[in-house]
């Protein structure tokens, strides 16, 4: 593997604009033995978007994770940060991007600022520098109090934001978060939400996780892999909006009865708790909005939206993945 | 090699700031005095020199170099600190060469925290005593060092569990101290005359022996520069073949 720094290469960089894609990765697939991790995976991620890696336990997320960083060889396909590929020019790549792992690892002997210090120089940020962005970092993670701290005596909360301060030190234009809020309490979990929402107006957040309320919650787009393959790809809505061919009648009140109207093609209701009943269409196509219309206000009723029928992000998921469990 | 000094300034502060190289310096050069001041005929011949110091580093060298250098990989290994570290922009020969250039300081620690012996016998003699071995010891003491640290890095490379990194460490300084002894040279020479001379080029005994005699030869100084380079090539080979 070719490591040889190529300052050209990161000057000739484009300039990244607000929806310039910052990671390219193109059928990279690799195998341990006869089990094939990842296969075929490809995906693009540009900057401003949070993706949500997705998948049980298995599925490949990390094998994928770890390609893009370069910490692990594909054996096929390639990987690209910020238009620089990974596996031939890793040492620009690695200066693009931020990386937190999963068990969090600091070195338990340090002082978090020396910890923070010795991350930053290796990152290439200059002395002058290196102080003002270790202060920045530590005002904007709630770290001040504990700079002098060694790493081992801190909590698992502060660990984690000792974690994300030294992935987020050189500002990357891509930050890869292995499970970042695993383990937190629910105060800091928002906390790390929140973050990740500002993150991402700066640069682009990708980060895998088996919580899917997490999923719900800040991510604008998501990445199910199972079983090696990527099986979807989309926003929350695109993926719940896919999921069904069933339409949807909802209706005010307790709705209408379909027993007595008979032309209506409505199963009966089903009242939601916000006063409103849910009927699924029978027809074979989609419901005439007029008639409709009409029909119900005829029966007492009246008619608030019609569209296809979706799924939690539980249910799409677990459809997706052939109803393993998750972490809801 | 702003990279390498980055690296080795945080392997050093991990090295002095906590117990471990004190009490690598300490017991180092407690048991060499035992053995140096007690077991030998140090004070029978009177003799102002330190021959049987340097005879001694060897066998001290093969045991206390795995044990400076186990945790060198195989602590960042268990941890999963390997992951940060490795998505620094940072090459991985830097990270070796930076990770064992700590371990070489703190051998040169103990060096300097034993020049206290040759600077007593220096008081104590009768005569001016002859420097050209005792310097030449100690630079066979680094050199010899230097590698067997090379090889201890190399190990941690190897395993993520300390103990078994240091009893692999240990167990090679003893083929390269021992099994390719001057001794078993000899002793096979009657055999296979080539087997013999390669038994005796490849072992540590016999480029330490003249050098700690105070003779300076090229061959052996390389002996133990292209050693080390060997076993830091094998460690950044294993190291990058954990991407494999």
């Amino acid at each position: 593997m070719s490591e040889e720094s190529s300052g050209a290469l990161a000057n000739n960089a484009p300039p990244a604009s607000p929806r310039t894609t910052v990671i390219e990765a193109s059928q990279l697939s690799r195998s341990f033995g006869e089990t094939k991790a990842a296969q075929d995976v490809s995906f693009e991620v540009c900057r401003g978007e949070i993706l949500g890696f997705l998948g049980p336990n298995g599925a490949g997320k990390s094998t994928t994770l770890r390609m893009i960083t370069g910490l692990l060889a594909a054996d096929r396909g390639s990987a690209k940060i910020c238009g620089i590929d990974v596996a031939t020019h890793p040492i620009e790549a690695k200066k693009k991007f931020g990386y937190l792992p999963e068990s969090i690892p600091l070195y338990e002997e340090m002082e978090v600022i020396d910890y923070l210090r010795f991350i930053g120089s290796a990152r290439g940020i200059a002395k002058a520098v290196l102080e003002k962005s270790i202060d920045r970092i530590a005002m904007r993670l709630g770290l001040v109090s504990m700079l002098r701290r060694r790493c081992g005596t801190l909590s698992k909360g502060f660990r984690q934001r000792v974690g994300l301060a030294q992935a987020l030190i050189h500002d990357p234009e891509v930050v890869i978060l292995d499970e970042p809020t695993n383990g937190l309490d629910p105060r800091q979990i928002i906390e790390v939400r929140s973050l990740i929402r500002e993150l991402a107006t700066d640069c682009a957040v990708i980060f895998s996780t088996h919580i899917l309320q997490e999923i719900a919650a800040i991510c604008t787009r998501i990445i199910v892999i199972h079983s090696g393959h990527l099986i979807a790809d989309g926003t929350p809505d695109e993926l719940a909006g896919d999921s069904s061919e069933d339409w949807q009648v909802v209706t005010s009140g307790s709705g209408v009865d379909p027993e007595q109207c008979p032309g209506l093609q409505l199963a009966p209701g089903v009242e939601g708790s916000t006063g409103e009943t849910v009927h699924r269409w029978l027809g074979e196509s989609a419901p005439d909005l007029g008639d409709l219309s009409i029909q119900i206000y005829r029966s007492g009723s009246r008619l608030l939206h019609v569209g296809r029928s979706r799924e939690t992000l539980e249910q799409v998921y677990l459809r997706l993945t052939g109803g393993e469990r998750v972490q809801a | 090699m702003k990279d390498i000094l980055i690296v080795a300034r945080r392997e050093c502060g991990a090295y002095f700031q906590t117990p471990i190289a004190w009490i690598f310096i300490a017991l180092q050069i407690a048991i060499l005095s035992f053995f140096f001041f007690l077991y030998s005929p140090f004070f029978i011949i009177e003799s102002a020199d330190m021959r049987v110091w340097f005879g001694l580093m060897p066998f001290t060298l093969m045991v206390f170099a795995p044990a400076v250098t186990m945790r060198l990989w195989s602590e960042e290994l268990r941890t999963g600190s390997t992951e940060v570290l490795l998505s620094l922009p940072v090459k991985v020969v830097n990270l070796v060469i930076g990770k064992w250039l700590a371990s070489v300081v703190v051998l040169l620690a103990s060096v300097i925290c034993s020049l206290g012996i040759p600077a007593t016998i220096s008081y104590l003699a009768a005569s001016p005593i002859d420097w050209g071995p005792i310097i030449g010891g100690y630079i066979g003491t680094v050199l010899a060092g230097m590698m067997f640290l090379a090889l201890g890095c190399w190990v941690s490379a190897l395993s993520r569990n300390q103990v078994v990194s240091l009893l692999v460490g240990v167990t090679a300084g003893i083929v390269l101290v021992l099994a390719l002894s001057p001794d078993f040279a000899s002793f096979i020479s009657g055999t296979n005359e080539t087997l013999a001379r390669i038994v005796e080029s490849l072992g540590v005994q016999s480029h330490f022996r003249s050098i700690e005699r105070g003779v300076l030869a090229i061959s052996d100084v390389v002996y133990f520069l292209s050693g080390s380079c060997f076993f830091l090539a094998l460690t950044v080979f294993q190291v990058e073949l954990k991407k494999q």
